[in-house]
């Protein structure tokens, strides 16, 4: 029963541009775009000077243990060594949030804008059947999403790190696998059940949406802790993240839970 | 054993009371209507009764099943149509019916085939299977939410308004698909509806209810008697004199009498009308009456709703 919601959700959400557009132009933005026009371009020009000192506040605040992976290098390599492996790291958790929630925000408060609740509702299926099968079509798409994104970022990097650094692959390496395969899920069940407490109590999609993105805050201020170099994320950082949100999601879940009442979403119907 | 029983069932939502201490009982196989303006609780109950929200007070039962203490059951025995289709419009018509059958327990795959080729078949729905839902007039959307509705074979179906929003021709066609199905398959209906012609053509039973409570109960007859009263005969004459109404009230079971001079026609409110109504007219012809046209007027069953509301208002 639970994969027979998933499978109808599924199908529905395949055919819905309004969810599928934010999903993939998203990751191609973030794992294509930004470091064609970041990295790449910029280091078609040749950067002169001793490493690190005509760079960002980022490159300034490097702590310790990045300055000596970088011992070596020239300022060009330093600089997409760096905006590789740890300016782009916290860019990659906004992806599962953003998938998860926006898949989230139109399987729970969707279905009650478009009133198609009350038949499902009326089905022999349990309330766990119900939520299980809408966070699992939640869920794997996001991490889908994630992991191909991921994969096309590695590859992108790698073709321009191949060259300039000898014949060496960047990407991928632990920090990342631990970013990808550890944080990310766990953020994406935070947005879930974000979304699954804000969808009981809103009318529709858009507003469970527009409610949802006050999870993407705690993301940008990690990525503004990176750009400012307050935060670096290595695996200290990367496992202390997994740590926090694995924390938010056993009370995020244990609400949505809670919130997922039959009488409670009928009672709130657009 | 009846179908649906209700006992003293109440629905609170805050301070207003929606449903109020409602009984009621449907026999197996029996098409009840329950009627009533917007507002009047039809919708809460059906809900109730789908296990859908829970009751305040009083219990129900569906199929032998009590709705708070076995809802699941509640829910495999009955078939719901919903006020709305409830359809998911990015969906075509076969994957929304696919999903509803198994849902409902139709696992077997050739079964469930079956089952459906049957019910697109019967509400000529067959050649649109591939159609999505969005592209779907809203009569054919209606078809198909009734099909959904019994994909199962359930034993009991809650309709909550199945006409509502149709244009007059498509509800007649709905109308009759009811009437044929539940003959065909011996369903047990719980018919919702504000439309009287609803009730009045589908319907063994209807009541009335009005904020909630039970106004009155009975055959869609019955109710017409009971409300707006007997029927009356109505004479229409070339020409009405003083002569001729004395020799009418001359009639015992007479009780009253009015003149509709526009028609010239004879209003006759009369005891026993299929005993007097003979004498009546014999003594019209007796007096020099010259008879143009006779008529049993019984009032419909929407001039006795009406009625009903009217006075619940006052």
């Amino acid at each position: 029963m639970v994969m027979l919601v998933f499978r109808k959700d599924w199908r529905e959400i395949r055919r819905n541009w309004q969810i599928l557009l934010p999903i993939v132009a998203v990751p191609i933005l973030i794992s294509i775009v930004l470091p064609t026009l970041i990295i790449v371009t910029p280091s078609l020009s040749s950067i002169s000077g001793p490493p690190l000192e005509n760079s960002t506040s980022m490159m300034k605040n490097l702590p310790s243990q990045v300055r000596e992976e970088l011992a070596g290098m020239s300022a060009w390599q330093a600089l997409v060594y760096v905006m590789s492996l740890y300016f782009f790291a916290p860019f990659f958790l906004i992806i599962p949030l953003m998938a998860s929630s926006v898949i989230a925000s139109d399987s729970f408060a969707g279905e009650k804008e478009r009133r198609t609740i009350e038949a499902l509702l009326a089905a022999p299926l349990s309330d766990s059947e119900l939520l299980l099968g809408k966070m699992l079509v939640s869920f794997f798409p996001s991490m889908i999403v994630t992991a191909v994104s991921f994969a096309v970022y590695s590859t992108v990097i790698d073709l321009f790190s191949f060259s300039l650094f000898g014949g060496r692959l960047l990407l991928p390496n632990l920090v990342w696998i631990m970013l990808i395969f550890g944080v990310a899920p766990t953020i994406a069940l935070a947005g879930i059940g974000l979304t699954v407490i804000i969808s009981a109590r809103v009318k529709g999609f858009r507003e469970a949406q527009q409610i949802s993105a006050i999870l993407l805050i705690p993301v940008l201020m990690l990525v503004l802790g990176q750009v400012s170099g307050a935060i670096f994320f290595g695996p200290t950082v990367v496992g202390v993240l997994i740590g926090v949100f694995v924390t938010v999601d056993l009370f995020v879940l244990y609400f949505g839970i809670r919130s997922f009442k039959r009488e409670e979403i009928l009672s709130r119907l657009a | 054993m009846p179908s649906i029983e209700l006992n003293g069932l109440t629905k609170k939502f805050g301070l207003l009371t929606a449903v109020d201490h409602l009984d009621l009982v449907v026999e197996g196989g029996e098409i009840f209507g329950l009627l009533g303006p917007n507002g009047a609780g039809k919708t809460t109950t059906v809900r109730m009764l789908a296990c859908l929200i829970s009751s305040s007070e009083g219990s129900a039962k569906v199929g032998g099943f009590d709705i708070s203490e076995e809802p699941t059951k509640v829910r495999e025995i009955v078939g719901i149509l919903t006020e709305n289709p409830s359809l998911y419009e990015r969906l075509t018509v076969r994957e929304n019916i696919e999903f509803f059958a198994e849902a409902y327990g139709l696992y077997d795959a050739q079964e469930r085939q079956d089952r459906i080729r049957e019910l697109l078949d019967f509400f000529q729905l067959w050649d649109r299977r591939n159609d999505k839902v969005g592209k779907l007039s809203k009569g054919m959307k209606q078809k198909l939410a009734i099909a959904r509705t019994i994909v199962h074979k359930p034993p009991i179906i809650l309709l909550d308004e199945p006409t509502s929003g149709l244009d007059p021709e498509s509800a007649k066609g709905i109308r009759d698909l009811i009437a044929d199905l539940s003959q065909r398959e011996n369903h047990t209906v719980l018919l919702c509806t504000h439309r009287l012609e609803d009730a009045e053509k589908l319907c063994d039973r209807v009541m009335i209810i009005n904020r909630g409570r039970r106004v009155v109960a009975g055959t869609p007859e019955e109710l017409q008697d009971r409300i707006a009263g007997e029927p009356t005969l109505q004479v229409r004459l070339k020409k009405t004199d003083q002569a001729i109404l004395r020799a009418v009230k001359e009639v015992e079971q007479v009780r009253e009498i009015s003149v509709d001079d526009t028609s010239g026609t004879l209003l006759i409110a009369v005891d026993n009308l299929a005993e007097s109504a003979p004498e009546i007219v014999t003594k019209i012809v007796y007096a020099g009456g010259k008879v143009l046209e006779v008529n049993i007027h019984r009032p419909s069953l929407e001039e006795a709703y009406l009625k009903l509301v009217r006075e619940e208002k006052s």
